[in-house]
């Protein structure tokens, strides 16, 4: 009956152990995750809109510099909004300067560094204890995001010169995990499939 | 003819024991009081399902009754319990803002329920002793959204009440330990309300296996 009593108490305590933690095991798998956030302006009537003008490049921000990049991953995201912006109805512009949508693409690439340090302290044996000391340790991370911005050039006011963005799509986590040109072409079909209001007529 | 009176001496002398064990069983005592350490289960129910409808295993609550008259008792329970989903990619929208997001996300709730408890034991001097009881309290609830890196979490405190069923089991006539096992339903004025999500009294079912200290 004894060895009863202590093999339940064991296996409450060890039950409970396993129910006392916070955050989910699954935690490395949401930070891999490609996250879409669109936001667009609801007093905008993209029906208005029937043309269109991408940028050629895209532009690179880092904590270091601004660079324009270009290759195969770039071709890809390019025209895949261009697939979409047409599968909406709108037309691509002989120019920028005669588009009424204009869309530029950019990446932000932003590392991190932090410090953190352990509190050390002890005693010489067998008498004195000496003063704690903080090491220091630095670590970083790196985080990427790309940002879809679509332009309004029909009314632009070159007496302010404000250009009104109607639309914005993040996709966040492109440096966490490994992702391929699919899954970043795939976030850009999401991020015009949440925006169901990206549409004209002819 | 030998085995014959083998089996009538092996009956008589059954029949003698088993006897015996319904004397000393009867014989039993009335516990003063006894305490309880036990594991629960959850099982969200309703509005609560929506936002995680996985039962879940983590759990444990610590209870002590005080025998007032007869069968009647009277004491507390206090626990954690915790509920957990993953959900894969969802879209969620705040229309009002044009915003639209798509991506896994986490939800957990971390919940502290304090209650006192009024309860009936049928035959409290028996080996298994059944009772019934209602727990009055309330609770502590942390609701988390996790999303990448972000944890949104809204807290609050409610007011809770809950009917039970369960037993009291020793594991012997005159022994001071014994095992809980108990199902309860549990109501909440708690919510959560995280945009789209909005669900209020929360609801759940709980069973509690457990470990039981009694007391003369």
């Amino acid at each position: 009956m004894k060895t009863k009593t202590k093999l339940l108490v064991m296996g409450l305590g060890l039950l409970f152990t396993l129910s006392c933690t916070k955050y989910p095991p699954a935690t490395d798998r949401l930070l891999e995750d490609l996250v879409v956030l669109t936001q667009y302006d609801t007093k905008a009537d993209f029906n208005s809109y029937k043309t269109y003008s991408i940028s050629g490049t895209i532009k690179k921000i880092t904590n270091k510099d601004t660079t324009d990049i270009t290759g195969p991953q770039v071709t890809a995201v390019l025209n895949e909004i261009d697939i979409n912006m047409k599968a909406r109805g709108y037309t691509p512009a002989a120019s920028s300067q005669k588009a009424d949508l204009g869309l530029d693409v950019v990446y932000y690439e932003n590392t991190y560094v932090y410090t953190y340090y352990y509190n050390w302290w002890g005693y010489y044996y067998p008498y004195y204890p000496y003063y704690p000391y903080y090491p220091t340790y630095y670590s970083s991370y790196t985080t990427g995001m790309g940002c879809i911005e679509m332009m309004d050039l029909k009314n632009y006011d070159p007496n302010t010169q404000k250009i009104y963005i109607r639309w914005d799509a993040f996709i966040r986590g492109l440096l966490t995990g490994s992702h391929t040109t699919s899954d970043i072409t795939w976030s850009i079909d999401q991020a015009f499939i949440q925006t169901p209001q990206i549409k004209t007529s002819l | 003819m030998k085995k014959a009176v083998l089996l009538i001496v092996m009956l008589v002398l059954s029949w003698g024991f088993l006897r015996a064990q319904e004397n000393t069983a009867s014989a039993g005592y009335m516990p003063h009081s006894y305490y309880t350490f036990s594991w629960n289960s959850i099982f969200p129910l309703g509005d609560f399902d929506k936002w995680v409808s996985q039962p879940s295993p983590a759990g444990f609550d610590i209870g002590g009754r005080y025998l007032i008259h007869k069968g009647l008792t009277a004491g507390f329970n206090i626990g954690w319990e915790r509920v957990a989903e993953i959900y894969g990619r969802q879209t969620y929208t705040i229309p009002d803002l044009g915003i639209a997001i798509t991506a896994e996300n986490y939800r957990f709730t971390w919940m502290t329920p304090f209650q006192a408890v009024i309860a009936y034991h049928f035959i409290p001097n028996k080996i298994i002793s059944p009772y019934i009881s209602l727990g009055i309290g309330g609770d502590y609830m942390e609701h988390h959204l996790l999303v990448q890196e972000y944890d949104i979490y809204k807290t609050y405190w409610d007011f809770s009440l809950t009917p039970e069923i369960g037993a009291l089991i020793r594991f012997g006539v005159f022994s001071q330990w014994g095992a809980l096992v108990a199902f309860n339903y549990k109501w909440t004025t708690n919510k959560i309300d995280f945009y789209q999500t909005t669900s209020k009294d929360l609801q759940m079912l709980n069973l509690k296996i457990g470990l039981a200290f009694i007391l003369r």
